[in-house]
Order: structure tokens, then C-alpha cells, then sequence
């Protein structure tokens, strides 16, 4: 739910990451944290494990600064990407304003990816929101491994909606800001 | 823009944005002063169940509350979710106790949360009476928020703003 404060001239966007686990939601918001202008970011939050996997979100504020006398800021959240956690998942998605669907390339991973995004789309009309008409782009993240999968199938069997897509490798940062960049875009069109 | 949420009998309604005048604003932050002040603590803060901070009071929490909006409305997440494995729709009321500092957290009608930060001084009874006095005054002036938004929206959304937002987009995030 995007937050607008007349009073304050303030406007905030939630934007989150969803995927399976180790598909590189957390790379993601790591590589945007690092690279981006300090000035423009706070800090990243994670609610991990000892073994470092997301246990409930890691969250990552971003300010954009005044645009037309009104300070806009998106706050970056990933879910958590193991199995078990589907109802944490579904509260974090809690007044989310727009999502990445960050998938693993990888041949073997293709039918989790396939079990991930139907629990989202399931999850989105529990919350009342028709995909159709919602702000979302997709990832295709880790490009450089030898089993990923070419584009023009992961796009057929995963993007059946034909939303926005952008290659990546998002751990040397490929593709990260062009799917931000698109996000934000997309959820600032819908406001 | 509203949609309904159903699960397990209990129904709520998903906002798209929320948007909050001056007016609106100031009739809020009187609350939450008056609650600080009434319960001597040292922050009141009003945030939506998504983590996003709409009012704060008081000093102490002020740097952190972006942070602080995100973990509670979590906090609050997962506790729903415990209540949820009980059989409870939900528990409508956290207090998290530490050695110097308290946090009351309750819940106003399905959407928003009520945070009062308190230190030793101050009796837990205190701030569970007065915060749901509080939150039913607090209700009521969302009540009128959420009917208000779509017509305050269109002042601020405007085409120039969507162009200069997107400029900022790229020029932002980049590599």
C-alpha cells in the first residue's frame, strides 16, 4: 500500500522480491546496497539464520529525494525463498505495491520455479489483487551458469502474462538496476 | 482502489494507497502527543501493517523508524501467524519487555498499528488503558482517511509528477 503524506511530502512504495530459495532475491538487494549512492540508501535489515538463509525478510530503504516537493522513498523487502516459510511469505506480500519474481535459470530448479509462481498468484488474489492489472516484472537471474535454461523457454512456461523480463547475474550485478528501475517505474505508473 | 481479503472467516480490506492531508495529519500526531505526554513515554508511533511509519512522536525512535516500522509490522506478521497455529484470529496486542525499554503494539481496525515505546517509569496499565482509548480515536480519523484518499490523491499524482519521478528513476538507479 503506498503511503502518501501530504503533510510531510512524503510518498512511500514497498516493492518485494519473490522467488525460490538461493535464486538471488538477497543478492539482489546486496548489490543495489552496495552500489548505489550512500546518500540515497539506509540500512539493510536481515532477519536471517545462522547459515545466513532469509528467515523472515531482509529490507533495504531507498530515497529517490524531492521529486516535485515530494520525498519518495521505495522499500525493498525479499521473502523468504525455502518451502516451509509460505506464510511468511504471504505477510511480507502484506500491502506490497509491486514485485520481482526473481528466477533461477537453472534447468534443475524449473519446476520450483514453476511451484513459486503459482503460490504467488495464489497468494496475490488472496489478498485481493488481480495480477493482471499489478505492478510486476520478472528476473531471469544466474544466466552465467552452464545447466540455465534459454530465455524463450523460461519466458513460455513463467511469464505466461508477458510482463516485463531483464537477464541477470545478480551476483556480479547484471540486470539488478534494470529490474529495479522497471519496478519502480511500473509501481509509480500504477499509484 | 479497495479489494477484500478473506481467509479463515476473517475479512479485510486491502488499500491501494493511503493518502493524508495536513488536517488529517495534524488530528493524528494530537493523538499520539497526548498519549506520549498521558503516558510519559518516550515515542508513539502510527504505522500501516505494512511496515510503513504514518505518524511518529517523541524523540527517542525518530532515527530508526523506518527500520523500527518494517521489524514490528513483522513482529506483528508473525504473531498472527502463532495465533493462527492456536486457533486465535489473531492477537490484537504485543508488549515485547526489556531491562530499560518497553513496546505496547495494538492493533487498529485490521490495517494499522498503534506503537507506544515506554521506559520503566511508566505502569504497563497505564499504556494498555490509554492506548485503546487511543486506538478507537485513531479508528475513527482513519476511517475518514481511507474515504478522503482518492480525492487528496489527484493533487499530488499528476502527469508532471509521474515525468519528474521517472527522470529520477534513471538517474538513480544505475550502474
Amino acid at each position: 500500500m503506498a503511503l502518501i503524506n501530504i503533510a510531510n511530502h512524503e510518498i512511500h512504495c514497498k516493492i518485494v522480491y519473490y522467488g525460490i530459495g538461493y535464486c538471488g532475491k538477497t543478492t539482489n538487494l546486496q548489490y543495489v546496497f552496495k552500489s548505489i549512492n550512500p546518500t540515497a540508501r539506509g540500512e539493510m535489515l536481515s532477519i536471517a539464520t545462522e547459515t545466513e538463509r532469509t528467515l523472515f525478510f531482509d529490507f533495504l530503504p531507498l530515497d529517490l529525494g524531492t521529486v516535485h516537493g515530494f520525498r519518495t522513498r521505495f522499500h525493498l523487502y525479499t521473502v523468504p525463498g525455502q518451502i516451509l516459510y509460505e506464510r511468511t511469505r504471504m505477510a511480507v506480500l502484506n500491502g506490497a505495491d509491486g514485485i520481482v519474481f526473481v528466477a533461477d535459470s537453472q534447468a534443475e530448479k524449473f519446476e520450483e520455479n514453476l511451484q513459486s509462481i503459482s503460490e504467488l498468484e495464489m497468494n496475490m488474489r488472496r489478498l485481493g489483487k488481480d495480477m493482471s492489472r499489478y505492478p510486476i516484472v520478472m528476473q531471469w537471474n544466474k544466466r552465467d551458469m552452464p545447466s540455465a535454461l534459454p530465455v524463450g523457454v523460461l519466458e513460455r512456461y513463467l511469464n505466461r502474462r508477458r510482463v516485463p523480463s531483464f537477464e541477470a547475474v545478480a551476483s556480479s550485478g547484471k540486470g539488478v538496476f534494470a529490474t529495479l528501475r522497471a519496478i519502480s517505474k511500473n509501481v509509480m505508473a500504477q499509484l | 482502489m479497495l479489494g477484500v481479503y478473506t481467509e479463515g472467516g476473517a475479512s479485510m480490506e486491502q488499500l491501494t494507497n493511503l493518502v493524508i492531508s495536513d488536517r488529517e495529519l495534524g488530528t493524528i500526531s494530537i493523538v499520539l502527543t497526548k498519549l506520549m505526554n498521558d503516558t510519559n513515554a518516550t515515542c508513539t508511533m502510527l504505522i500501516d501493517k505494512s511496515g510503513q511509519v504514518v505518524a511518529i512522536q517523541g524523540t527517542g525512535a525518530r532515527r530508526n523508524a523506518t527500520a523500527l516500522g518494517a521489524l514490528l509490522a513483522g513482529v506483528f506478521s508473525s504473531s498472527r501467524e502463532v495465533a493462527r497455529l492456536l486457533g486465535e484470529k489473531d492477537f490484537r496486542n504485543i508488549f515485547q519487555q526489556g531491562v530499560q525499554e518497553n513496546i505496547y503494539t495494538s492493533m487498529i481496525e485490521e490495517q494499522w498499528l498503534l506503537v507506544i515505546i515506554f521506559d520503566k517509569v511508566t505502569h504497563i496499565g497505564l499504556v494498555k488503558v490509554l492506548s485503546k482509548k487511543a486506538a478507537d480515536e485513531l479508528g475513527r480519523i482513519l476511517e475518514r482517511v481511507r474515504n478522503d484518499t482518492a480525492r487528496t490523491k489527484s493533487s499530488v499524482i499528476n502527469l508532471q509528477f509521474r515525468s519528474s519521478v521517472e527522470d529520477t528513476i534513471d538517474l538513480l538507479f544505475r550502474d
